[in-house]
């Protein structure tokens, strides 16, 4: 049936009048009468009165119809097929997936995502369905629900970082095998920490695609204005009895901003400070809290920005848990590991105090290490005097693990010394060979000492001036001579004797784990090295590395999303905030990738969807398929008119030289 | 005599049936006005006219000695007297001649050819020599005078075969027609004589010699008198390109007068020369037309 486009122009007919109202009021004799003479005959005006009746009935027929066909014209007419009904699954299928990464809470992104999605809701045709996305796939809508709207209605953010890429990978999936199109419109703020790393040839998976980019407020060149976050706080004691929170906070804006940092501790604020913040810089804010006054602290922006979720952070106040360390030994007793236990143990645990920085002999995890339980975990083991116990316990297997796991190992030597290292070897956590114990025939030999350090190692970072004449003062009565034939990897030499041979090695493992070897053991047979004030540093440095200090023991911090392992069960990270979990303390943060302004343009997303703006394809598939479906009659109405028009000049043309007619009178 | 005469036979209406001019003209004479016309002289002619009993005395000559083979019976020839007189019809076949308006049954061509046949049957009846002129911008007939059957005939032939075409060129046809003229003549001129006021009388001035007779015979339709009946008419001339648009009803008194006053003028002028004007319409009957034309030809 024919419909038309622009009905309004319809109106355009009422000029049907015009041609009625010539050919009433106008009155034209169009008709010639041949006469034998016109010597006596003057033109006379035209009597017009008395004539009710429109003249040359046809030829305003047709002049009515080429103005209806006119009118028609600029109607747009089409022809709109009869579609036949199709099938419910025959019909075009359509994803919304709306992206609910914490940072749509900003720029008011949510509201705009919604009331984009309701409106293509109402548009669509076909099944709609909804797919939301974080971190992880979050929610789903099957097609065709009904109660899409209420859904959509009701979405609120989520709170784990957003990653694209696990709704791009199971998007696929979410459509019907017999679906004649499916559409995915993907309504997102298009945040670039979300999207940098998205990919997806969607193209390729039969699926068209469309981008719908919200939260742009007071957006340009792809960055987005108004935001100042808390990125950083940490509670570090500050001298007897006080706990110094430490916050920075950054501009994300391009112009300079001044914004209030306040303390927030029980209930009240305790401190509030101004602090002016360069464009796309940060600073620093400091407050200082009675120890044990409070166990936790909110660090809060007091004006609000586009983005509120970042403005607050909650802290621990409380000191950090302990680091533990416990011992792997043969069972049977001997003095001298014993002796060994007993000066490490002491080392240990006096190296750290009573607070924020704490050691504690935990027997009971290195036992439970030892038994194969690989989810207990502790900062160092120490395994004494390697040797054929280790081999029978098979303790290589559950070690590695520790290792790889992060975990810090410190083995000495047992009797003999070539057991030791052939044990280490055979458990590939030694590529050295045993050569001989040197200074082991006599003790009234000189003992050997500790050669120089490297100028560039970082133990002779700690140990300078006076500090490493004491070091350079041990004396070594006997040690495991070791030698390779080659550069060994991952393993480095960082203390030798004074003829360079090693008196203690270093193995990394990949996730940060080490493992220390000395060929010597800690007791006063073999060396006066724990007697020394430098033996306690030395230890430190060679098991916890440069990278330990005190200063940056704290509590776990997690994002939402993040798991945390403990003794008896699970943490699951949700919001942010300040939790308990066994014996931990727990702070969850916002993750401050989802702070940032930026954003992908649609361009860059298309690129990353298989290179080719599938939206404008999509568009254009729909605009081909609403031409199949409605066939524009324009150009046969042009036609039509055109024709219309000749026929009325030709019919009403002056006929001067006719033929003249034998006998005619009209009227 | 005139009383028996059917007014239907003269009526064009009816005429204008008869396709033969020949059975036309001898209806109209004949049948409607029986008497009307001078009888036929019998004497010394060339053309056999008819048998008729022996009287004794009669010039031996005259007896048809075959007829008598035949029935044994004396019967003498008679022929038909020729007179040294000459009839000549001039017609004016112009595109004007070709108008019918509806009040009319026939155009002004056919009511001038009816009349035409009528005066050639007359002409051949009294023994006169007969001769046809048509023309309108060129001559399209030309039989010259002669007498006898055959000539009517042809002059019958003639009138079947004229299409009103081509402008009136009143000056250029007479001056043809008058230079071929015989000695004594009567001129019948059958035409509308639009535009030929001025030029006509000039043409005509050999009607002055007592030799010749010359009768107009103008042949108008009624709507050329009072204007066809319409509101409104966009004319366009017969013989021109010339369109006027206007409303016969408000001009139609004035075209009466001027159209009287041209009839008048033209009557004027020619009685000037001796030559008669006869103004004719064609839903008139003939009868008037053949009076005058044997009035005319009874004077000679």
């Amino acid at each position: 049936m024919i419909e038309f486009a622009q009905p309004a122009a319809l109106w355009t007919s009422l000029a049907i009048g015009l041609p009625l109202l010539a050919h009433m009021a106008y009155r034209r004799v169009t008709e010639k009468f041949y006469f034998p003479s016109l010597r006596f005959i003057r033109p006379s005006q035209i009597p017009r009165t008395g004539k009710r009746r429109p003249s040359d009935i046809p030829l305003l027929l047709l002049r009515i119809l080429l103005f209806l066909m006119i009118a028609a014209l600029l109607a747009d007419p089409y022809w709109k097929s009869e579609t036949t009904p199709v099938s419910e699954e025959q019909r075009e299928e359509v994803f919304l997936a709306i992206d609910l990464s914490p940072s749509m809470a900003g720029w008011d992104g949510l509201e705009e995502a919604k009331e984009k999605a309701l409106a293509i809701v109402n548009q669509k045709k076909g099944k709609v369905g909804l797919v939301t996305f974080g971190h992880s796939t979050l929610d789903k809508v099957e097609l065709g629900q009904d109660n899409l709207s209420s859904k959509i209605e009701n979405l609120t953010h989520d709170w784990t970082r957003g990653n694209a890429q696990v709704m791009l990978d199971r998007v696929s999936n979410m459509f019907s095998e017999n679906a004649t199109s499916r559409k995915l419109i993907i309504i997102s703020d298009f945040q670039q920490s979300d999207w940098q790393t998205a990919y997806s040839n969607l193209e390729e998976l039969g699926i068209s695609f469309e981008l719908v980019k919200v939260g742009q407020k007071g957006e340009t060149e792809s960055r987005r204005g108004n935001n100042v976050s808390v990125v950083e706080a940490r509670a570090v004691p500050a001298g007897p009895n006080k706990i110094r929170i430490w916050s920075v906070v950054r501009n994300w804006d391009d112009e300079n901003k001044t914004v209030d940092v306040e303390l927030i501790a029980g209930g009240e604020v305790k401190a509030s400070e101004a602090v002016s913040i360069s464009p796309l810089g940060s600073a620093q804010v400091q407050f200082v809290l009675k120890e044990g006054d409070f166990s936790e602290a909110v660090i809060r922006l007091e004006q609000s920005d586009e983005f509120e979720l970042d403005n607050e952070r909650t802290v621990w106040l409380k000191a950090p848990p302990a680091r533990r360390f416990g011992f792997w030994m043969p069972a049977f007793e001997n003095d001298e590991t014993d002796e060994e236990k007993s000066f490490l143990k002491t080392a240990v645990s006096s190296a750290g105090d009573n607070g924020w920085n704490r050691w504690e002999w935990d027997q009971d995890k290195a036992d439970g290490l030892r038994l194969g339980d690989d989810q207990l975990n502790m900062e160092i083991l120490m395994v004494l005097g390697v040797g054929k116990w280790f081999e029978d316990e098979q303790l290589g297997e559950p070690l590695k693990v520790f290792l790889n796991k992060g975990g810090v190992v410190l083995a000495t030597p047992g009797e003999p010394f070539s057991s030791s290292v052939s044990v280490l070897k055979s458990s590939d956590l030694l590529e050295y060979n045993f050569v001989r114990v040197a200074g082991g025939a006599t003790r009234t030999r000189n003992p050997f000492r500790i050669g120089a350090l490297p100028e560039n190692s970082e133990l002779a970072d700690v140990f300078a001036g006076k500090s490493a004449r004491d070091l350079y003062l041990s004396a070594i009565h006997k040690f495991g001579i070791l030698k390779t034939g080659a550069v060994v990897e991952n393993t480095e030499v960082p203390l030798r004797d004074r003829e360079g041979r090693p008196l203690t090695l270093v193995k990394s493992f990949d996730a940060g784990g080490r493992f220390v070897f000395l060929p010597f053991r800690m007791n006063t047979g073999w060396t006066d090295l724990p007697l020394r004030n430098s033996f306690l540093p030395l230890l430190m440095e060679l098991t916890q590395g440069s990278g330990s200090t005190p200063s940056s023991r704290a509590w776990p911090v997690l994002e939402p999303g993040d798991y945390l392992i403990g003794d008896q069960g699970r943490f699951q990270a949700v919001e942010p905030g300040a939790f308990r979990f066994e014996d931990q303390w727990i702070e969850v943060v916002l993750s401050s990738a989802e702070s940032s302004p930026k954003t992908l343009s649609l361009n860059e997303i298309s690129d990353s969807f298989g290179g080719d703006i599938s939206a404008q394809k999509a568009q254009m598939q729909d605009q081909l398929k609403y031409e199949e479906e409605n066939n524009p009659l324009w150009m046969w109405f042009a036609i039509a008119a055109a024709i219309l028009l000749i026929i009325e000049m030709i019919w009403s043309r002056p006929r001067l030289n006719a033929s003249p007619p034998t006998n005619s009178i009209h009227a | 005599m005139a009383a028996s005469v059917d007014q239907n036979l003269l009526d064009p209406t009816h005429l204008n049936r008869i396709e033969d001019f020949s059975l036309l003209a001898r209806v109209v004479v004949d049948g409607a006005m029986p008497g009307i016309h001078r009888s036929l002289r019998q004497g010394r002619g060339s053309e056999f006219y008819q048998y008729r009993p022996y009287a004794r005395g009669e010039d031996l000559k005259l007896v048809d000695w075959k007829v008598f083979a035949k029935r044994d019976e004396l019967v003498s020839k008679t022929f038909q007297e020729s007179t040294n007189f000459t009839v000549c019809l001039v017609m004016d076949v112009s595109a004007s001649m070709g108008y019918v308006g509806k009040r009319a049954s026939c155009s002004k061509l056919r009511y001038a050819s009816m009349l035409a046949a009528c005066f050639s049957y007359l002409a051949h009846r009294q023994g006169d020599r007969l001769g046809l002129f048509a023309y309108s911008n060129e001559v399209k007939e030309w039989i010259r005078p002669r007498a006898g059957s055959g000539q009517l005939n042809r002059v019958y032939s003639a009138l079947h075969g004229l299409k009103p075409e081509g402008e009136n060129a009143h000056d250029f046809g007479w001056d043809r027609m008058v230079s071929g003229l015989p000695g004594r003549a009567m001129v019948v001129f059958l035409s509308d004589f639009l535009e030929a006021e001025d030029s006509l009388a000039e043409k005509l001035r050999f009607s002055l010699s007592s030799r010749y007779e010359s009768l107009c015979l103008q042949v108008l339709d009624p709507d050329e008198i009072d204007l066809p009946e319409a509101d409104a008419l966009r004319f366009a001339e017969l013989e021109g390109d010339r369109e006027v648009s206007t409303s016969p009803p408000a001009i139609r008194e004035k075209y009466k007068d001027d159209m009287s006053g041209f009839v008048k003028d033209l009557d004027k002028k020619l009685s000037a020369v001796s030559a008669e004007l006869e103004t004719l319409t064609t839903n008139q009957d003939l009868g008037h037309a053949l009076r005058r034309f044997l009035g005319m030809r009874n004077r000679k």
